[in-house]
């Protein structure tokens, strides 16, 4: 592709595995995920590649018996490196989930609590605004622009996704992940996630896994498809979906196993 | 198909598909066969007969189209399985237009002239053949899925067109020797000619089939 | 026709079984019917004091008082001669044992009734006022008709000259029945009439207050740590197994745990509501831990991934998040912790809350009963004033349960929060 030498490398994994106590989930993952691009991870269910994503934030640290060995570089620093602060790291690094999980408070503070923990707004005056511009780039802010003080939890699916999403750039991280964004969405409200997604790479590198493959190939520039723990394919999105090199993966993305 | 879908019905429906073109395909191959042998018989009374294959080689067609759509729009395909529908959506076509081109030969049946040479329509009938040939390999090279023996159609295709030439180039000079013979050489011309363009249709059906199967066009 | 049969025999299980059901919350609302029934049919008599009217001139000859302003002289001037004789005017008597029994209608706190009524009405010095002055417990008891008077005189608290003065006094409308302040306002008596469990509870209220000051920043802080924080090893599994244990631990165990420790060792004053809440607290704690734990785990763990991924601490999710989602299960919890605690007995027992206090508690320093208590000591009184107190309590325990258990419902419902 054209594009080719103007990428450039924001997430490199290099040799990662994970245990779940005796229990291998992921085997020597080596990827690379571009800046400002949307990379799609598919596979079938337990194949890792939720597994993956979490490591790109270390989300798997909450989990006692997961260990981790390897590196993910993200520009250029090993995230595993024993003295890094995961807090900065998940600050950098949003992540949003398959249930849209809005905090049980208003659509305002649900915003205004990334910015506050980490304090980024100086005032009052800041914090609206950091509200009102993260609403407006989730494409949520004219829907609830008269009711920031309702609680979030009373928006519909698809609008508490897009709160959420609202939520993760809130603190502007650089690399968004997103874990099954549209899963619990209704057809318009997945249409519109993706929109969302579209608009969002500009500014964003994204990292989605998605078990709907013609979403993955609507949204993603590149696909990489994981099988038992293994990433068995990665490319762009286009050639994997017409063409894909292995017949695994075309076996997996044409249905004929899963 | 390496392995079967999980979703039966898909398999089936693809199959259905499989079927449906090779049965034109073979409709064609017939077709073709006709109507060379209505014009070297001079068999005016085949043509009617010719007329109706062909409109049930169209109606195969339209039905093909069909039933690609309600693949399309039912199961999203990708990889292989589009390229699949794609390619049979194509050489769909290509069986139709050869279908026509062969109908259109046979309309122009004129009786032969008694000067004739025979070695003409000799190496006329011989080029019907050679295209004949072509397009059972063509058939053979989509039941059987094979690169190699698509290329090599693909190639064989020279020497239709060489045939093609020399027989043209000899229908010419048969027409420049008397001047009665103006319809029956100019309607022999549109013969050779129709062949050629089958033959090239072939090739394309070819080139499609090895789209299919390797996702790309074979290198000119 | 098999299948017909066994459908029918399947809907006549299902009938059999809702009737089972039926009958069993019948008996059950049966019992606690039985209960209310007896309760309130025994204990409503106490909420009404029986008076008898008496006609008093407040002369400052009799009284010694020469300056209604003097503090002192008012303090001290001689009520009781000034009630007494003229309260045995109002029937004739004989000689000395009938002047005995009339003025023996009279509880003994006439004297005070009187002083505190002037106290307030000075300006009634020389004036004939009509005085409510309490009945004695026979007296009132018999009003109440709870005194069959068609047994023999000797075996009647009330004579025979008693019961003629009763018909005389209620022939002439000296008797009134007033709503009994004194229930909840006075400490115990040794005289039913004058007996109230304001004592009781404000002991029950100050035991509470300790309790929950102490168990509820415990049990918290315990729940949260064991279950966010602390590593799944065998060390925190015989922890869990331990609280559960504690909970099923007999309260008077707690009791002599007061008693050795507080009392023995630390030597805090005995028969208190610091004492008493101390060792109801030791009660509570597992029973606030365990509901506390199940609604920290009620939360949903996308909440805690949310929080975690925004990149808050493990503190900022724990806190910000975690607890005040659990918090609407945890005060239900608490407030059914501490309904059993107000409901104990066993321990203040032994720790000496079982005094006899006339006296208000004004701290949680001060020797006090509590309610529990208070049925406890009354229902051993012989006297027929302190059964209906008695049931009094009950019912005033009675309605301090429901309003807690209330408000652990409100609090479940309002402080709620949906998530989906």
């Amino acid at each position: 592709m054209e594009l080719e030498n103007k990428r450039e490398s924001k997430v490199i994994s290099k040799n990662i595995d994970v245990f779940y106590g005796d229990k291998q989930a992921l085997f020597g993952i080596d990827l690379e995920i571009y800046k400002n691009e949307v990379t799609a991870l598919i596979g079938p269910s337990g194949c890792g590649k939720s597994t993956f994503l979490r490591c790109i934030n270390r989300m798997n640290d909450v989990i006692d018996i997961c260990k981790i060995t390897g590196e993910i570089e993200i520009d250029n620093f090993n995230i595993y490196k024993p003295d890094v602060d995961v807090v900065r790291l998940r600050e950098k690094v949003g992540m949003v989930f398959q249930k849209p999980n809005p905090f049980p408070k208003s659509i305002y503070d649900n915003i205004a609590y990334g910015p506050s923990i980490h304090g980024i707004a100086k005032d009052k005056n800041e914090m609206d605004h950091i509200v009102e511009t993260s609403l407006q780039k989730a494409a949520l802010w004219n829907e609830v622009k008269d009711r920031l003080h309702e609680p979030g939890t009373g928006l519909s699916g698809g609008q508490q996704q897009r709160l959420c999403i609202a939520r993760a750039i809130s603190i502007n991280p650089e690399i968004i992940l997103m874990d099954e964004p549209c899963s619990a969405l209704d057809p318009i409200a997945t249409a519109k996630i993706e929109e969302l997604i579209d608009s969002l790479k500009r500014s964003f590198t994204i990292v989605i896994v998605t078990h709907s493959m013609s979403q993955a190939a609507r949204v993603s520039q590149r696909t990489g498809f994981f099988h038992l723990g293994k990433l068995i394919e990665m490319g762009e999105t286009e050639k994997i979906f017409k063409n894909p090199n292995n017949t695994m993966t075309q076996d997996y993305i044409t249905g004929r196993f899963g | 198909m390496s392995d079967e879908h999980i979703v039966k019905s898909y398999d089936e429906e693809l199959q259905h598909l499989n079927d449906s073109l090779v049965q034109m395909g073979s409709l064609t191959e017939k077709l073709l066969y006709d109507s060379m042998n209505a014009i070297t018989t001079v068999d005016k009374d085949a043509v009617s007969k010719i007329v109706e294959s062909d409109a049930k080689i169209n109606k195969f067609r339209s039905s093909i189209d069909q039933h690609i759509m309600t693949i399309l729009v039912k199961r999203s395909p990708v990889a292989i399985d589009l390229r699949y529908a794609i390619s049979t959506l194509k050489i769909s076509q290509d069986l139709e237009r050869i279908g026509d081109l062969a109908k259109g030969n046979a309309k122009k049946i004129l009786p032969l002239p008694d000067d004739l040479p025979p070695e003409m329509l000799k190496r006329i009938e011989s080029l019907g053949e050679m295209v004949q040939k072509q397009l059972k390999s063509t058939l053979d090279c989509f039941i059987e899925k094979s690169v190699q023996k698509s290329l090599d159609t693909i190639k064989s295709d020279e020497q239709v067109n060489d045939l093609a030439t020399a027989s043209i180039k000899e229908v010419l000079e048969f027409l420049s020797k008397d001047k009665k013979n103006l319809d029956f050489a100019t309607n022999l011309l549109f013969v050779c000619k129709n062949l050629e363009r089958a033959g090239d249709h072939l090739s394309r059906i070819c080139q499609n089939v090895h789209y299919l199967i390797e996702g790309d066009y074979p290198q000119k | 026709m098999n299948k017909e049969l066994r459908r029918k025999k399947r809907y006549q299980a299902e009938k059999r079984f809702q009737l089972y059901g039926i009958i069993a919350i019948s008996l059950a609302l049966f019992f606690v019917g039985l209960l209310v029934f007896k309760v309130f049919s025994d204990g409503t008599s106490a909420f009404s004091r029986t008076m008898i009217k008496l006609d008093v001139t407040f002369d400052a000859n009799k009284l010694g008082i020469t300056n209604v302003n003097d503090k002192d002289e008012v303090d001290n001037a001689d009520y009781y001669t000034l009630i007494y004789e003229e309260f045995i005017k109002s029937y004739p008597f004989s000689n000395r044992e009938e002047e005995k029994q009339i003025i023996k209608l009279l509880s003994p706190d006439y004297e005070f009734e009187a002083k505190n009524y002037f106290l307030k009405n000075k300006d009634q010095l020389n004036k004939t006022v009509t005085l409510l002055l309490t009945a004695s417990d026979d007296f009132d008891q018999l009003h109440k008709g709870n005194f069959p008077r068609d047994i023999p005189e000797d075996r009647r608290r009330l004579s025979n000259y008693q019961l003629k003065i009763y018909d005389q006094f209620l022939k002439d409308g000296k008797v009134e029945k007033i709503f009994n302040n004194y229930l909840f306002s006075k400490g115990d008596s040794r005289d039913p009439e004058l007996a109230g469990f304001g004592g009781a509870i404000l002991g029950s209220l100050f035991t509470i207050l300790i309790c929950l000051l102490i168990s509820f920043p415990i049990a918290l802080a315990a729940a949260v740590y064991l279950e966010e924080f602390a590593p799944k090893n065998k060390l925190t599994d015989l922890i869990e197994i331990n609280i559960n244990n504690l909970a099923a631990v007999p309260s008077i165990v707690f009791g002599l745990l007061g008693l050795g420790i507080l009392l023995n060792v630390f030597e805090l004053p005995r028969s208190t509501p610091l004492v008493g809440g101390i060792a109801l607290s030791l009660m509570t704690l597992p029973r606030i831990i365990i509901p506390a734990r199940a609604s920290l785990k009620a939360v949903p763990p996308s909440i805690r991934e949310g929080a975690l991924a925004m990149g808050a601490s493990k503190v900022q999710t724990v806190f910000h998040h975690v607890v005040p989602l659990a918090m609407p299960g945890t005060l239900s919890g608490t407030i059914i912790g501490l309904a059993q605690a107000l409901g104990e007995t066993a321990p203040l027992l032994l720790i000496g809350m079982v005094a006899f206090v006339v006296e208000l508690p004004g701290s949680p320093m001060d020797p006090s009963a509590s309610l529990p208590v208070q049925v406890y000591l009354w229902s051993e009184s012989a006297e027929r004033g302190f059964v209906e107190k008695t049931s009094a309590t009950i019912m005033m325990l009675l309605g301090f349960l429901i309003v807690m258990n209330s408000l652990a419902v409100y609090a479940r419902q309002k402080f709620e929060k949906k998530w989906n």
